[in-house]
């Protein structure tokens, strides 16, 4: 794609999330949304394959009917309150389909279907805007609008989405998969909380963006999409294969990685609501995610493939594929659990 | 205690600039030195317990377990040199700094002060620990050995974190000097019984109990020496001395659900300690002894009297040095010959009669013989276990009996008898083993002279 061009999607993209986080109009809101869903789809249709025309098409439709059913609920809440601010939401009805609607752009369960063929669809890079930046403006607009939701809905939809991710990447050797499936599991957590304690979801959000940025990019460094491809990484990059060691423990929630912040935090305001058996049963299904990322670091840093003579002693060309902020990236995605005390700024 | 953390997180630094062929000596030499500075603590003055700061403190309780960690990175350097001689610099620089980042957590775990950081703390020991395993075992089934103790804690675990937070929201704070003064009686309730489970699954796991102790054969025998050593010797001790903090908060509840743990403790250290009698993998077998013993002081900790607590906290520190010493006797064994198989190495006493010494004292502080550690942590646990209840006396019996035939089986098949032929041209006993087996030997016996030390909190 021309720079020119690419510099002009990529603003919209951005002005697009920008609108929406930034708004108090549910219209400009909606107007955001669609700004940003038209933008992305020429960055999902960078390869001009069947597959990524497909992925595009998915996304476009879910997304659509997504936008289409928040401007129901805007209606329905227009007619109920007189008017167009973003505030609370009397109107049950509005907001149950606000949350749903909101719940298909993220891609929680049960609308979680198209995020890992949307995720296999499409290139590397596109797939972490997808899995990234895609989140944060539903996940604005279900913070500003938190106290009026559901709880019921809501926390059946983040248990769901934590089965389903858990459940679905365990049988899955595309990279581009296991991270779409990760995302459905993180989701989930995000949207358990989001009733009990909103600012313990942007902790997790930032969280998560930050590591699955890192991981996007590891991959991205070795251009690898499959779980074989990235079992080949010990021989030209050894010290990569070692940090995708600790981010996959990272993104499987161990302590004392920064991926343990997000869930202690969350069963923290989950107990303090004398939720018991929902944090213990979540705690358990994350084990689940735990294995699959096991798996991942298995193949890549921990053992070695079976290869051929040619393989192991292959010619060290120079580096020559950017990976921008790569080490803040990794440091944060994985150092930061002693600066959890720092959280009590938030009060 | 941050002048034991800073040491040990330098260490790493040190590996990592040392120069090639100093990489051993010098972490082993100033894991010695911090060694020396852990057994400061364990002088406890009248029954108060040593606060250091906000978040560590160290009783008579910790302070040894606390010296057998440190004690033991040494030993550990010492018994990897050989296996680790082969594999190129970076390496050897990554294992050495497995095992230090491994000891700095089990320092930090064993000095909390806090139960939350003990928690975090307690699963940070995991992924080093896992990482030694499947990096750096020798057999395809390290991976699922690696698996099968992830998992395995990790489940135990993850509802001791929501307990951990409920009883932190109904108390208000989980600081284990504030929490002693403010516990209530914990009745007897559905929720409460759950209450206990998650609070305890975790370390019955880790010990490990009988029932779910399928984790530790394969983790022990498919790590190396190092990894052997670290699991046997502190990790296994973690899950007693997690116990014993814990068992503070949930009386009297314990004496309710004391009861099916109890069973299975007496039911499998009999059972853990028949089937020793028919491994032919040596490693198994240690591993088998570890569960046995371990079961022991599961008993001890359920019973919760001061008779019953000294002689866990006695046998903890016993178990670990004379685990961890038979290990590096399998692997004495396994680097000449390749291969765990007892029957392939017999008659190594007329080969290497220093090392069947050895293998003679080993032997020896595991079946439990006076006057060692060992006899006096095993007797106080009969003891106490037979005022609990007087039938446990039967069992106690059977299983000394049994602990004995298996080691003096161990003993026998390995050393004494006509050699096998194919072992005459091993190589003859390094200094550095020899070394390794006295390190771990003069603790044992010493102690005896003043098992004061290791009687834990109640003497």
């Amino acid at each position: 794609m021309k720079p020119p061009i690419l510099i002009i999607i990529m603003a919209t993209i951005m002005t697009g999330t920008m609108i929406v986080m930034l708004s108090s109009h549910w219209l400009l809101i909606w107007i955001g949304f669609e700004m940003n869903m038209l933008a992305i789809i020429p960055i999902l249709m960078k390869k001009y394959n069947p597959r990524a025309m497909e992925a595009s098409t998915k996304y476009f439709l879910t997304q659509a009917t997504a936008s289409m059913l928040l401007m129901m609920g805007v209606t329905i809440n227009l007619l109920y309150s007189g008017q167009w601010v973003v505030s609370k939401i009397s109107n049950p009805i509005a907001s149950i389909m606000m949350t749903t609607a909101l719940t298909m752009k993220l891609g929680l369960s049960p609308f979680h279907f198209w995020v890992p063929e949307v995720t296999q669809g499409i290139t590397l890079m596109s797939g972490m805007i997808l899995l990234t930046w895609q989140k944060i403006a539903p996940m604005s607009i279900l913070y500003q609008i938190s106290p009026s939701i559901n709880t019921n809905l809501l926390m059946l939809m983040a248990l769901t989405s934590v089965l389903v991710g858990g459940w679905g990447g365990l049988n899955q050797t595309q990279l581009r998969k296991i991270m779409a499936y990760s995302s459905i599991a993180h989701m989930g957590w995000m949207a358990a909380i989001i009733t009990y304690n909103p600012t313990m979801m942007v902790l997790n959000l930032t969280l998560y963006i930050l590591m699955t940025l890192s991981t996007f990019m590891l991959f991205m460094l070795n251009s690898s999409t499959t779980t074989l491809s990235l079992s080949h990484m010990w021989n030209k990059f050894p010290l990569i294969t070692s940090m995708i060691l600790i981010l996959m423990l990272s993104l499987g929630g161990l302590p004392p990685l920064s991926g343990f912040i997000p869930k202690w935090m969350i069963i923290q305001e989950l107990t303090k609501n004398n939720m018991i058996i929902i944090p213990t049963l979540m705690a358990i299904t994350a084990l689940l995610n735990l294995y699959f990322y096991l798996r991942l670091t298995y193949s890549t840093a921990l053992t070695m493939f079976p290869s051929t003579n040619n393989m192991k002693m292959k010619w060290q060309f120079e580096y020559t594929k950017k990976a921008t902020l790569l080490p803040p990236l990794i440091i944060t995605s994985t150092m930061l659990l002693p600066l959890t005390p720092m959280l009590s700024v938030l009060d | 205690m941050l002048k034991i953390i800073i040491p040990t997180i330098m260490l790493i630094p040190l590996t990592w600039m040392s120069k090639p062929n100093m990489i051993w000596i010098n972490t082993t030499t100033y894991g010695l030195l911090i060694s020396l500075i852990s057994l400061f603590y364990l002088n406890q003055p009248n029954d108060n317990t040593l606060n250091s700061s906000l978040m560590f403190f160290s009783d008579s309780l910790s302070a040894p377990l606390l010296a057998l960690t440190t004690w033991l990175l040494p030993l550990m350097l010492m018994a990897s040199q050989h296996h680790l001689s082969k594999e190129p610099l970076t390496r050897k620089k990554l294992y050495i700094s497995m095992l230090i980042l491994l000891q700095l957590f089990l320092i930090m775990t064993f000095t909390a002060s806090e139960l939350i950081f003990f928690y975090i703390l307690f699963e940070a020991t995991l992924i080093p620990t896992l990482i030694i395993i499947t990096r750096w075992g020798n057999q395809t089934e390290r991976l699922n050995a690696g698996l099968y103790f992830l998992f395995y804690t990790l489940m135990g675990s993850l509802p001791l974190l929501v307990a951990l937070l409920y009883i932190h929201n109904f108390m208000g704070s989980l600081n284990f000097l504030m929490i002693q003064y403010w516990i209530q009686p914990l009745p007897n309730s559905w929720s409460n019984i759950f209450l206990w489970l998650a609070c305890m699954m975790a370390f019955m796991v880790k010990m490990p109990l009988y029932g779910l102790h399928l984790w530790l054969p394969k983790a022990h025998v498919e790590a190396p020496i190092a990894g052997s050593m670290v699991l046997a010797a502190v990790l296994l001790k973690l899950g007693g001395y997690g116990m014993m903090r814990i068992t503070t908060l949930l009386n009297p509840l314990t004496n309710f659900m004391a009861y099916p743990f109890m069973m299975l403790s007496l039911w499998g250290m009999i059972m853990t300690s028949s089937i020793c009698l028919r491994q032919t993998d040596l490693k198994s077998l240690i591993a088998y002894s570890s569960v046995s013993h371990m079961a022991l002081v599961i008993v001890a900790v359920l019973i919760q009297t001061p008779c019953s607590y000294m002689g866990a906290t006695a046998l903890m520190i016993a178990h670990g040095l004379t685990s961890s010493m038979l290990f590096c006797l399998a692997n004495s064994n396994y680097e000449r010959i390749h291969s765990r198989t007892m029957i392939l190495a017999r008659g190594l006493q007329t080969l290497l009669p220093l090392m069947a010494a050895w293998w003679l004292l080993a032997s020896l502080t595991n079946l439990a013989l006076p006057p060692t550690i060992n006899l006096i942590g095993e007797l106080f646990v009969v003891m106490s276990s037979f005022s609990w209840s007087n039938i446990t006396i039967i069992l106690m019996g059977i299983n000394i009996t049994i602990t004995a035939l298996y080691s003096l089986y161990m003993l026998i098949t390995t050393q004494r008898g006509k050699y096998s032929h194919h072992i005459k041209n091993i190589k003859p006993s390094f200094t550095r083993e020899n070394a390794l087996m006295t390190l771990h030997l003069l603790p044992l016996l010493l102690l005896s002279l003043n098992p004061k030390i290791i009687l834990g909190p109640i003497y």
